[in-house]
């Protein structure tokens, strides 16, 4: 079975039993483990048709379309997890994709891969640029970096509540910003203390 | 059991009307494929569209029959596998094969009805069907489905008799018709008024109105086609000549194509049954009467399959849209998919090896959920949800 690095860590992020919104969720992979291992309630949101049919031969429930449409659909606070699995920089308008994930969910989990980690850095410099080329022909792709996401989620009246760093599946402790591959956040709205509201 | 025609059914003595007034009795014509189990929760109602008819399919062990309207979706081992499920397809009220319509006899003046004939709505529909099922013994539907007024039908029924339906599939439908719609459905009724035979619907013993209907079809069939599919059906070819004749002959493959499928269904359909069938469409509307359309679903415990097709632009994806975003809204189990089809609206009919996958998948999974509390994986949480409504009403 196809197992990405940060999705063992964001399955025992999540409690078992919670609702739980995968966007862009592919061919289910990550919400079927969820399910076996975690009991959640499981819904995606996933823009391709085939990504989507596998998904229902998984027996899950999938909102074909975009992910701004997608999440549009759902009721405030109608999860307690909503997940972005190594696809927020693949997004036209990712600002306003996070702060819509925290209407309809407590939580948010956010995974990307860190231009800043010190293997891309040296690729960008002395190597043939970095990200997706010319050649492989991918879709625009942002490189985003731990700084540039710690600010934007600020910005955007967020707060991470937990981060876990990993480079390869291995969990890191310092020096994070260079270190960190793949980084796995959990973002909150914040919350403001000692205001009535 | 051999069946050459559809069976008939008395099922009931009179039914109120969502419009005005009340008709009967009421008659269904209807055909079963597979056999009802034990428990008898493996039933599946086929909701046919605006010109089908209670044959969905061939029977298996009568070679004789024609295929039925969706005969490469419902038999054994197709996605509506009969070796599996009870299917039961009944032609509506309203219509003109085999079941009460305009074209029966009055018994209270012995006369075909014709305009005497009450306006229905897709919710009478739906009644009729309900004693249909009541007649035959079955309580709960493992799943309703429906394309385009089929779809209509579906939705209605999980609206109607939430505790019946475990699951509805609706392909290339919508929660209710748009001006577009609308528009189309009343320059058909229009090219039937305009016949001279139509005599404002008496003309039953005497010629029918058949040029009127013919027309209606005509325009009926563009609209169930794209763009794209006539153009890599017919382009610009003409059908007999190898030059412009430079008169009204139909001489473009379209004219000679509309002109033999326009004549072909007056064959088989009757004039006044067009009318109110289409009226039916123009007032279904599941958001009449209520702030916005999620409140229609407030009750709603049906899972549901929402499949659109790219190129249909009667009932397209952004009406698909409309409906699983009210689904969603109200936290109800949906899934949705837009195929990639260039067969325009006609594609629910024509595309079925793509819609097979999904329909057999979607089934499995909502005939595993079932859990001796009720409706499966999920109930709790959409049970809470309706707790949580009635609450919230003050109940």
């Amino acid at each position: 079975m196809m197992t990405r690095q940060d999705w063992n860590v964001i399955i025992d992020l999540i409690p078992a039993g919670t609702r739980v919104l995968d966007l862009g969720c592919g061919d289910g992979g990550l919400l079927a483990q969820l399910l076996a291992h975690k009991k959640v309630f499981a819904r995606g949101v996933e823009q391709d048709e085939g990504n989507v049919r596998a998904c229902v031969a998984r027996g899950l429930s999938v909102r074909h379309g975009d992910i701004e449409a997608g999440l549009a659909d759902f009721a405030d606070q109608d999860f307690e997890y909503v997940i972005l699995s190594q696809t927020v920089g693949c997004l036209q308008h990712p600002l306003p994709v996070l702060r819509e994930m925290l209407r309809v969910a407590r939580f948010g989990i956010v995974s990307f891969q860190n231009a800043g980690y010190w293997r891309n850095r040296l690729r960008a410099w002395v190597g043939n640029g970095s990200g997706p080329t010319l050649v492989s022909g991918q879709p625009l792709i942002r490189s985003i970096t731990m700084r540039q996401f710690n600010q934007a989620v600020e910005q955007e009246g967020l707060q991470v509540e937990q981060r876990i760093d990993l480079a390869g599946s291995r969990r890191i402790w310092g020096c994070p910003s260079l270190r960190a591959q793949t980084v796995v956040s959990v973002l909150q709205r914040v919350r403001y203390t000692g205001l009535a509201v | 059991m051999i069946l050459n025609q559809p069976l008939t059914l008395k099922v009931a003595d009179e039914i109120l009307l969502q419009g005005n007034g009340i008709i009967g009795p009421v008659t269904l014509a209807y055909e079963t494929y597979g056999s009802l189990n034990k428990d008898r929760n493996n039933a599946i109602l086929v909701c046919h569209a605006l010109s089908g008819d209670a044959h969905v399919a061939a029977h298996s062990d009568l070679e004789s029959e024609t295929p039925g309207w969706w005969g490469a979706a419902v038999g054994p081992g197709k996605a509506f596998d009969t070796n599996r499920y009870f299917v039961i397809c009944s032609n509506v009220l309203g219509g003109c094969a085999g079941s009460t319509g305009p074209s029966s006899v009055n018994p209270s003046t012995g006369q075909p009805y014709g305009l005497g004939f009450p306006v229905i709505t897709i919710g009478d529909m739906v009644q009729a069907q309900s004693r249909l099922l009541d007649a035959l013994g079955i309580h709960e539907l493992l799943a309703v489905v429906g394309g385009s007024m089929g779809g209509m039908q579906a939705l209605q029924w999980t609206v109607s008799f939430p505790t019946r339906v475990r699951s509805a599939l609706i392909l290339a439908s919508a929660s209710r018709s748009t001006a577009q719609t609308i528009a189309l459905n009343e320059v058909a009724r229009q090219a039937i008024y305009a016949d001279p035979n139509w005599k404002r619907g008496g003309y039953y013993g005497s010629p029918s109105p058949l040029s009127g209907l013919a027309v209606a079809r005509m325009l009926g069939h563009i609209s169930y086609l794209s763009d794209q599919s006539m153009r890599s059906k017919f382009g610009r070819r003409l059908r007999d000549r190898q030059a412009y004749g430079f008169d009204f002959v139909p001489e473009f493959q379209v004219e000679t194509y509309l002109k033999h499928h326009g004549l072909r269904f007056t064959e088989r359909f009757d004039a006044n049954s067009l009318l109110y069938l289409t009226k039916a469409i123009d007032y279904f509307d599941l958001s009449f009467g209520l702030p916005n359309l999620s409140d229609a679903f407030r009750t709603v415990t049906s899972r549901f399959l929402v499949i659109s097709f790219s190129s249909d632009w009667l009932y397209g994806p952004p009406q698909s849209e409309e409906l699983v975003r009210a689904m969603l809204k109200n936290g109800i189990d949906a899934t949705y998919v837009e195929i990639q089809s260039d067969a325009g609206h006609d594609a629910f009919l024509v595309e079925v090896e793509r819609l097979s996958d999904l329909v057999r998948d979607f089934l499995r999974q909502v005939k595993a959920d079932r859990s001796p509390l009720g409706y499966g994986r999920g109930a709790v949480f959409r049970n809470r949800r309706v707790l949580e409504h009635l609450h919230g009403d003050g109940i």
